[in-house]
This record gives structure tokens, C-alpha cells and sequence, in this order.
């Protein structure tokens, strides 16, 4: 019979205590196993948000929103000057086209719907995004939210049935091969474009896009009657961001008849710790007046809010793993107290202390191990919701900075608990841009995904090396009973 | 051998000062069989604590081989409780959740002795306290007192200690039983030369020792041969 046996025997003595001690356990250290895959979901997130908008910074005409228009547009000169401001590593300008379905525009201009030609439907002041034709089919329904969007634009006081609506294609001149919000473009199939900078009779199509209107690398179709030839496909990762497509940005601006015209400039800067400095000189070298500059995807609060997660599940984790700790401490201050005796009978035929302080020290082990052992179970299936949870709340009281966003981001964290439940996203058709929703969504995926074997191994390590602590406290005190208690009464 | 110079140890109890052992001397060769009768309460129990390294003296020391117990660190005295004492309890003091044989396992255990050579003895030793077989894996508080009382002296056995403390081996056993470790008592003096001290009401048993003291409100006297009747 060695040590470990005689601690595991021990700890079964009392099958109720055990059992009662056990459960509690599993609680804080379930607590504390799901706030630290929570705090290292959100770490790895928070990371990765960084990391990839964590150096852009956009640039749009004063009072302008995406299609929406407004203000005075950005031009060519206004990009020289934003490339000259001290750590701007790049500028990349944009020309955003709407496209609408040629024959699609055709009927509703016969139907008497259809605004006045250069008046776009969803943007009726827009100066930065132009309307055009083209042969393609857009891959995305309006749905019914979408369609009485534009109907509220496009209609007034008419009782004609509204023909089928499909949403606008956008078609995005670009002068290098990033996406408008300045992440680097995944290319499926095809090539890239080659030079950004030059007219070019290629274009590169989202993949639901080209799949829609049944194109192929080398397909080819028309905007405004102009032929291009489909060079590549793209994946955006979200529905709305592949029901897009890319040309270069003269050819854009060639095609929209607005040379040297831009809808934003895309300002890479070159370290994460010149961003402020670099906004700031950005703002003052463009003026507050002509230019917005904003951060990268615009998701700075996002971050932030994720950021106060980060500590606060922190922190819970520490109380959480401070809890288990001093459970441990009490249970075995406990035993020890009342097994005095027995203690004493151990040292009486000749125990060494460390043997009876290892004794302890490993029934603790015992108690911990399997309070870990239901404690992991409880948080694989706690954390997913735990995080969602800690996300959503959190998100909700930035809501009113930040109102698309965290709603957006409470919705997708209500779904995660349901995989398959995207009902948090409407279409996506009410925010101009599929990008703030496909990083909420994917912020969820990945918070779910990370817990991982590694990180709840190296939450149950520490839960044993807290346990060890506060086993040694009681296993010490062993040390100061004397033998002689063998002779006392219970 | 073992040698007893002048020991004292006091209780302090309120406001009163008791004495069960009030300055008592003795040695004791190698191999004896001594027994010690005296009144419930006379200090029998605390007497042979001290000896047994259990307990700390007032005053007065205890020489083991001419080496003093009061000199050594607490270490040694649990090296001396392991290697040369074997301790019978007058209340057993079993480990309860364990069988009868990882009972008498135990100080092989902490002696370093291997595993099987543990089992071995142990079982040697259960047999020869005449314990059943099918009860030597039982857990002992499924075990009677007399049952207790036999693994109890097995243990105190198992590391074939110099000395062995018995505190009323056999006030559980019948005659019969009793008379087998008396037995099994004065075989290991005569044959292995161990020094055996007994406490014991039982006039048959002192009657059968090389040498009797009898304790009186902590002072020991010895009885001269056979006059105990
Ligand atoms: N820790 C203690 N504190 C106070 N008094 C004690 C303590 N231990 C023993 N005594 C007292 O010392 C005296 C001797 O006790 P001891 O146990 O040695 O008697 P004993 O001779 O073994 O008796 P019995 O034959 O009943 O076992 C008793 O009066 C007892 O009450
Ligand atoms: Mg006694």
C-alpha cells in the first residue's frame, strides 16, 4: 500500500463529505477554467484585431458614409499629400461604383419607379459613389428588409406592385490589391490585377458573385457597356463583402467619368505606436473640414470593449482559482484537525512528518483531481456561453457609441450558443459595409473554438498549484502535532 | 539495553500538580521480560510513553544503549519509534480505513522494506497471532477487539524492534488467546533478544517474567521473585 494509495483511500472515507467538497470544487474551478478560455479567446481576438487593422487608417470625404455620400470628394493631390505625412507607408485610393442589373434598371424606369437617371437609388445626394449598369446579376435577393429600404428611397405614393429588387452590386476601383477597408484581398482563383495604378480591362469578382451569374476566370461581362474580362475571384469571407468586385482604380475612375475622383484613401502607417501621431498629422496636412480620418475597420471600440473582457475575465479567473485555493486550504485544515489522532498514531510507529505532510499534500491532489475532472466538463460546456455572455453585456453598454456594431455583436454572441444561428444578421443588407458583422461573427467563431485542450490543461496546472499551496499550509501543521496524541481520547 | 535514570513527569491540572511517574529508575539487560502491574491511574501508560519516545520527560532522561533520548533531535526519535521500538497500545490505535494487513505493512513501509517482502511478514506475523486468514484483509473496524488487539501486537512486530512496549497485550484476549502471546512474547525474548516491557493486570502473565515492578502514584518498585501470588 503506498502513500498514493493510502491519500486516494483517505479521500473516499466519507463518501458524502467527498462528494459535497467535490461539487464544490467543480464550481470554482469550472469558473475558473471557463473565464480563462474566455480571457484567452478574447486575448487571441483582440490580438489578431490588432494585427490586422491594428495600421490602417481610412480616409473619407468630410460628411460622407459609404454610399450615403456627402461632402466634397477626395482627390489624386489629397492622396500626395496624405502619402508625404511622416510614417504613412502607403496610400491606397478607392473609386466606388454602384452597379445596377441592366435590365433590371430598364423595367423599373418603364414601371414610372425609377428616380431620375443619375440619381442613385439608395444614395440620393451621392457624389462619391456612382450608379451603373452592367450585365451582371447581383448575388444577393434584397429580401424583404432590402426591399423596403429601397422602396422608402425609390417610391412615393405609388400603388404598383414593386418589381423584384436585387441589392446593388459595389464595384471598387482600387489602387492596390487590398479590400476597401485596407485588408490584403484572398484570391481563390485567377490573379490578381496586376497593376493597380493603370487602366485595365480585368476585373476580380466575389466568388457567390461570378458562381451567381455563372462567370469564370476569363468570363467575361459589361459595366456601361464596357467589356472586362474576369481575371480572378475573391473571398471575402462574408455574403455581403463577395457580392462585390474590383478594378483598378483609373479604370474605375474612367468608367465613372470622374477622373482623378476618390471615395477613400486607405492609409497604411508604418508601426502600431505612429497610428495617433499619424492620424493627427493626417487630419491637419487634409484638413478636419475636407477629410474624416478614422482607424482601420473602425473597430477600435470593439477592441476596447473586448480589451475590458480581457480583464475582467481576468480577474474572475484569478478570484476563481483564489476560491479553489482556499476551499482546499479550510477542507484540509479540516482533516487535519480532525484526524489528529490518527496523526499521531502514524508519527507514534514512526512516520516521518514529510511522509504524513504527503500524505496530505496528495489526498488534496485527490479532491482537486476530481474537481478538476467535473470542473473541465462544466466549463467546455459553460465558456462558450460565459464568453458570450461577458461579450454581449459588455458590447451593449458601448451600443451607444457604436450602435450597428454592438448590436451586431450582441446578436451574433446570442447565436453562438446555437451553432448555425446567425438569425443576429438580417441580410446584412442595413449596414453599408459586410465587415464589421463578418469580424463580430467571426470574433464568436473563434471564442467558441478556443477551448482548447492546451489552454484548460494550463488552467487545471494552475488549479494544482494553487491546490498545492493551500494543501501545504495544513500538511505543515501535521509537522506540529506530536506523537503523544495517540494517548488522548477522541 | 536500556536504562532509566531519575525520571519525572508532571501534569498540571487546574490548579493542581499530579505525578504518574515521580522519579523512577531502572535497567533492564538486553532479552528481559519485565512486567510492570500497578492500580488503574498510577502513571503504567505515561511511563512507558516516555520510554517509547512519545512523550517528553519533566525530567530525567532514558539511555538506549548509552545513547540519552533527551539529547536527540525530533528526527532520531522518530527513527528510534520506527527501527527499535514496537509499540502496543492499550487502545489499539489501528488505522481504521485500513485492512489488518496494510496495518502491520505500515512501519515496514516507512522502514523502506519492500513491497513484497512487506506482505510476506505481515502475513507471517497475522498467522502467528492466530488471526484468521480471511480476516487479515479486512478493514479493522470490522474487526472485534480481541482481533484488534492481535494486529495490533503484530504490527508492533513488524520491524523487529530491540524493545517492545506492550500496554495490556492481552486485557481483550481469553485465556487461551492470551496465553498464545504470552507465549509469543517470552519466545522472542529468549530467542531473538528483545527487550520486552509488559503492562499487565493479568497475574498470570507477570508471574511468567524475568522481572516485575510494580507502580504506585508513580513510584516503581520491584518485586522480588515469585512473590507475587
Ligand atoms: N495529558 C494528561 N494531562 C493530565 N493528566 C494526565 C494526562 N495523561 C495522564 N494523566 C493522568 O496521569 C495519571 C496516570 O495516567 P496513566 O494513563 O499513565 O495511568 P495508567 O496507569 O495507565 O492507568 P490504566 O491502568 O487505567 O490504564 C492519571 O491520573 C491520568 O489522569
Ligand atoms: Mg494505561
Amino acid at each position: 500500500m503506498s502513500v498514493l494509495a493510502r491519500s486516494v483511500g483517505s479521500a473516499f472515507r466519507n463518501k458524502v463529505r467527498t462528494a459535497a467538497v467535490v461539487a464544490v470544487l467543480a464550481v470554482a474551478i469550472g469558473l475558473a477554467l471557463a473565464m480563462l478560455v474566455a480571457n484567452q479567446a478574447v486575448g487571441a481576438k483582440v490580438q489578431e484585431l490588432n494585427a490586422s487593422v491594428g495600421t490602417v487608417l481610412t480616409v473619407n470625404p468630410a460628411g460622407g458614409q459609404g454610399f450615403e455620400g456627402g461632402g466634397e470628394p477626395l482627390t489624386s493631390e489629397q492622396a500626395a499629400t496624405a502619402a508625404a505625412v511622416p510614417n504613412v507607408s502607403s496610400v491606397v485610393g478607392t473609386s466606388s461604383l454602384r452597379l445596377r442589373n441592366a435590365a433590371e434598371a430598364a423595367a423599373q424606369a418603364a414601371s414610372g419607379t425609377q428616380a431620375g437617371p443619375g440619381g442613385g437609388q439608395g444614395g440620393p445626394a451621392g457624389q462619391n459613389a456612382t450608379t451603373l449598369t452592367t450585365s451582371l446579376t447581383a448575388a444577393i435577393d434584397a429580401g424583404t428588409l432590402g426591399g423596403r429600404n429601397q422602396a422608402a428611397n425609390g417610391t412615393t405614393g405609388t400603388t404598383t406592385a414593386q418589381p423584384v429588387h436585387s441589392l446593388p452590386i459595389t464595384a471598387t476601383g482600387i489602387g492596390g490589391e487590398v479590400d476597401s477597408t485596407g485588408k490584403a484581398l484572398t484570391i481563390t482563383a485567377g490573379t490578381g490585377l496586376g497593376d493597380y495604378t493603370a487602366e485595365s480591362a480585368n476585373a476580380l469578382l466575389g466568388t457567390t458573385l461570378a458562381e451567381k451569374n455563372n462567370l469564370t476566370i476569363g468570363s467575361t461581362f459589361t459595366i456601361n457597356d464596357q467589356t472586362f474580362t474576369v481575371a480572378g475571384l475573391f473571398d471575402s469571407g462574408t455574403t455581403f463583402g463577395n457580392n462585390a468586385l474590383y478594378l483598378t482604380l483609373p479604370t474605375a475612375q474612367t468608367v465613372a467619368e470622374l477622373p482623378g475622383e476618390l471615395s477613400s484613401m486607405i492609409v497604411t502607417v508604418d508601426s502600431m505606436e505612429n497610428l495617433e501621431a499619424a492620424k493627427a498629422a493626417l487630419e491637419s496636412a487634409l484638413g478636419t473640414d475636407k477629410a474624416d480620418v478614422t482607424q482601420g475597420q473602425n473597430l477600435e471600440s470593439a477592441v476596447s470593449s473586448l480589451g475590458s473582457v480581457k480583464n475582467i475575465s481576468f480577474i474572475a479567473f484569478v478570484a476563481a482559482l483564489g476560491t479553489a485555493g482556499l476551499i482546499i486550504l479550510l477542507i484540509m485544515v479540516m482533516l487535519v484537525r480532525e484526524r489528529r489522532r490518527e496523526i499521531g498514531v502514524l508519527k507514534a510507529i514512526g512516520a516521518p512528518n514529510r511522509t504524513i505532510g504527503l500524505q496530505f499534500v496528495l489526498e488534496a491532489l485527490v479532491l482537486v483531481a476530481m474537481g478538476s475532472a467535473v470542473g473541465a466538463a462544466v466549463a467546455s460546456f459553460a465558456s462558450g456561453g460565459i464568453a458570450s455572455a461577458l461579450i454581449s453585456t459588455n458590447t451593449t453598454t458601448t451600443a451607444a457609441t457604436t450602435t450597428g456594431r454592438g448590436a451586431a455583436m450582441a446578436g451574433a454572441a446570442g447565436g453562438a450558443g446555437m451553432p448555425g444561428g446567425g438569425a443576429g444578421f438580417p441580410g446584412g443588407a442595413g449596414l453599408p459595409s459586410g465587415n464589421p458583422l463578418g469580424g463580430a461573427s467571426q470574433l464568436l467563431t473563434s471564442v467558441t473554438a478556443s477551448a482548447s485542450p492546451g489552454v484548460i490543461a494550463a488552467g487545471i496546472a494552475a488549479v494544482f498549484g494553487v491546490a498545492i499551496i493551500g494543501a501545504l499550509v495544513p500538511a505543515l501543521l501535521t509537522a506540529r502535532i506530536r506523537p503523544i496524541e495517540v494517548l488522548r481520547g477522541e | 539495553m536500556i536504562e532509566v535514570k531519575n525520571l519525572v513527569r508532571t501534569f498540571n491540572s487546574g490548579d493542581r500538580t499530579i505525578k504518574p511517574v515521580n522519579d523512577v529508575s531502572f535497567v533492564l539487560e538486553q532479552g528481559t521480560l519485565a512486567s510492570i502491574v500497578g492500580k488503574s491511574g498510577s502513571g503504567k501508560s505515561t511511563l512507558l510513553s516516555l520510554l517509547g519516545a512519545l512523550d517528553k520527560p519533566t525530567s530525567g532522561d532514558v539511555f538506549v544503549n548509552g545513547v540519552s533520548l533527551a539529547g536527540m533531535p525530533d528526527g532520531k526519535l522518530t527513527e528510534y519509534r520506527r527501527r527499535d521500538i514496537g509499540f502496543v497500545f492499550q487502545q489499539f490505535n489501528l488505522i481504521p480505513n485500513l485492512s489488518a494487513m496494510d496495518n502491520v505493512m505500515l512501519p515496514m513501509e516507512f522502514a523502506g522494506v519492500h513491497r513484497t517482502e512487506r506482505r510476506q511478514r505481515a502475513t507471517d506475523l497475522l498467522e502467528q497471532v492466530q488471526l484468521d486468514p480471511e480476516k487479515q484483509v479486512r478493514r479493522i473496524n470490522r474487526l472485534s477487539g480481541g482481533e484488534q488487539q492481535r494486529v495490533a501486537i503484530a504490527r508492533a512486530l513488524a520491524n523487529e524492534p530491540k524493545l517492545i512496549l506492550a500496554d495490556e497485550p492481552t486485557g481483550n484476549l481469553d485465556e487461551q488467546t492470551g496465553d498464545h502471546i504470552i507465549e509469543l512474547l517470552s519466545s522472542l525474548s529468549r530467542d531473538h533478544n528483545t527487550t520486552i516491557l509488559v503492562v499487565t493486570h493479568d497475574k498470570a502473565l507477570a508471574n511468567k517474567t524475568d522481572r516485575r515492578f510494580r507502580l504506585q502514584q508513580g513510584r516503581l518498585t520491584e518485586e522480588p521473585a515469585r512473590a507475587l501470588v
